[in-house]
């Protein structure tokens, strides 16, 4: 329980971090961090397919990918932030945690708990026989990324 | 084969890219108009046939094994199909000749069919999840969409559209996170079911709450509509009109109202609550409107009105009311994608969004004047235009369930529609014609032919009207009427 706490604490304060956190390198990796505790509480509570999504893209694949993008930006450009986001973000932040611990120790009890043990059937049985139509949602959506950029960063032919 | 309105869509997406290596105009503009025509064909002709024995949950068969792809089509979901595969075909006929300056117009088309695809796929399917993933489908090609132009101005309003499309994501995810954990399930009829003997008052208040949030961002509804404003009219005229007549309704009305009445059960504070944003977004949006001079941004305000009409009507729940609803998201979805549409001939004809830099452009656009004219009256609810039955509908409907206040609201906003829209007229295309447009021609011929279709398309229900509703709108109605009961009972669980 405890460390389960440490933890979920752990992905809070990494979270906020990789908010408020000015330097974006610094964020990147700050969310980097925040979703491996994340995947170690998957482990944790017996789903270890959703453990290894989460570290290796999440926290793997997509750091990569943010770092690559920061590397490749200039650094000179200094860019002005609203004041409004200084007071707003922590506002919001903590009237969240105030609603989230006054409410939702009520509603846990409230949910019937799931019939626990480790996740049913295999990797491949679960995405190919049980959510099958969901991959041709994620077919769909990989299209829609790719032909996203190949829209947004395509040359001007006549704007230009 | 109904997985046809979801698959085709994709494949001929997937190779347009490559086609447009050969051909960059011509094989893009006959492939994705085709395919857009086939989808119709098969909604308006085939479609009937096959519910007409009742709803169809097929599970399909992969190379002889059975997978999970189990989609359901009833009353409501082909009603669905079939508006967005003419809204859907007056689009892309209209952007042969609109996006002929834009270029990469293969990309564009692969982009709009995955558009299409993700909005068929939110309709057929049959499981919260699924939704929730065929939404991102729709929401991710239209972010880029929006941003075809890659002006500054249609970045930033794509941006916008994005971070405030993501937290309506995050609140979906949390809703459908909280009934799983309820139920266990996610299927519509395992929910539905599970939660009929679930007694679990608050935990449901909290997943309403958020679906609500959700699709409330998604619909637009006041106060969760900053967004439309500033990204449909930025997008290209044909994306604006997909977006105002389909989008919207389809990843905001549909799945909020296939929810909420078919797995939730429509509960009095249920009710209220939708009415209540309904009438909100209505008045709202039309005073905010009035205030334009932008002819896009007018009509993107005219849009989160007319969907308070949609939702206030579907919130009465009783079936006249649902009817109503129903029918004017229909009407809303030809007559607004006709009004972007015209505004797009205009845009491209002068170069300009502004009302009061047009004048007189109806004696160099007749045809576009009148096309134009036809949707306006349509949405303002002159009979005997299709709009005129569905407002009337719902009026009925709202005086029949005892709320006489609300109908007053919704014949008084209706006349402020009409105010704006003869704004609209007389600035663009009434008076004089101010100089500066004396060399404007009428729009091309593919562009005209889109806004044409429409047109008559208003007429024709508005005259046909009884007919269309018994047998579009009545089947769809009583899906939504029939409850829990429509998804537990007939499809089979």
């Amino acid at each position: 329980m405890i460390v389960q706490t440490a933890l979920l604490i752990g992905v809070v304060i990494f979270s906020v971090l990789a908010i408020v956190l000015k330097d974006l390198l610094k964020s990147a990796i700050a969310l980097a961090v925040a979703s491996l505790l994340l995947g170690i509480i998957f482990f944790r509570m017996n789903a270890p397919y959703a453990g290894v999504f989460e570290i290796s893209v999440v926290a793997g694949l997509i750091t990569v990918l943010f770092v690559l993008t920061i590397a490749l930006t200039k650094t000179d450009e200094e860019v002005r932030e609203s004041r409004l986001v200084n007071w707003v973000f922590p506002l919001v932040f903590i009237a969240f945690i105030v609603i989230d611990a006054l409410v939702m120790k009520g509603l846990l009890g409230k949910v019937p708990a799931l019939a626990s043990g480790a996740e049913s059937g295999t990797f491949g049985e679960v995405l190919w026989r049980s959510r099958t139509y969901d991959l041709v949602g994620q077919i769909a959506v990989i299209l829609a990324g790719v032909f996203s950029v190949l829209a947004l960063f395509r040359k001007r032919e006549k704007n230009d | 084969m109904i997985i046809l309105f979801v698959v085709l869509p994709l494949v001929v997406a997937g190779i347009l890219p490559l086609v447009g290596k050969v051909s960059r105009r011509v094989l893009p503009d006959v492939l994705a108009n085709a395919t857009l025509l086939v989808l119709l064909a098969y909604a308006a002709i085939a479609g009937r046939a096959l519910i007409a024995g009742g709803p169809v949950v097929q599970q399909l068969a992969w190379l002889g094994e059975s997978v999970d792809i189990r989609l359901a089509l009833d009353g409501l979901s082909l009603f669905m199909l079939l508006a967005v595969a003419l809204v859907g075909f007056a689009a892309s006929l209209f952007s042969i000749d609109y996006m002929e300056h834009y270029g990469a117009k293969a990309n564009y088309y692969a982009l709009y069919l995955v558009m299409i695809a993700g909005m068929n796929g939110l309709i057929l399917a049959r499981d919260l999840f699924s939704v929730y993933i065929f939404l991102e489908v729709a929401a991710i090609a239209s972010y880029a969409l929006v941003a075809f132009g890659l002006a500054h101005d249609e970045l930033e309003a794509a941006f916008k559209y994005l971070m405030l499309s993501v937290v309506a994501s995050a609140f979906l995810v949390g809703g459908i996170a909280v009934i799983f954990g309820m139920t266990g399930g996610l299927d519509f009829a395992a929910v539905g079911g599970a939660l009929r003997e679930l007694n679990a008052g608050p935990v449901m208040a909290v997943a309403s709450a958020f679906f609500l949030l959700g699709f409330g961002l998604k619909a637009a509804l006041v106060p969760f509509h900053a967004w439309l404003p500033d990204a449909h009219p930025s997008a290209p005229a044909p994306i604006s009109a997909v977006l105002s007549g389909l989008l919207i309704k389809v990843s905001g009305v549909y799945a909020l109202a296939r929810i909420f009445l078919n797995v939730f059960g429509l509960t009095p504070a249920l009710s209220t609550a939708l009415m209540g944003l309904g009438v909100l977004s209505m008045v709202v949006a039309a005073f905010l409107a009035l205030g334009q001079k932008d002819m896009k941004r007018m009509l993107a305000y005219s849009s989160i009105s007319q969907v308070g009409y949609v939702v206030l009507g579907i919130g009465i729940g009783t079936p006249l009311g649902i009817a109503g609803g129903l029918f004017h998201l229909f009407n809303h979805a030809l007559a607004k994608g006709l009004l972007f549409l015209s505004s797009g001939s205009v845009q491209q004809a002068t170069g300009t969004r502004d009302l009061d830099e047009m004048g007189g452009l109806g004696r160099r656009m007749p045809l576009t004047a009148a096309t134009n004219l036809v949707g306006a009256l349509s949405i303002a609810g002159v009979p005997p235009l299709n709009g005129f039955w569905s407002k009337l509908l719902i009026i009925v409907a709202l005086v029949q369930a005892g709320h006489p206040v609300y109908a007053v609201i919704a014949v008084l906003v209706s006349v402020l529609t009409l105010w704006y829209y003869l704004l609209i007229q007389r600035k663009a295309f009434f008076g004089q014609l101010n100089e500066k447009w004396a060399a404007v021609k009428e729009a091309p011929f593919w562009m005209t032919a889109a806004t044409v279709l429409l047109a008559v398309l208003c007429v024709g229900i508005g005259i046909l009207f009884s007919s269309t509703i018994t047998t579009w709108i009545q089947p769809a109605a009583d899906v939504l009427a029939d409850g829990i009961h429509a998804v537990t009972g007939s499809w089979g669980f």
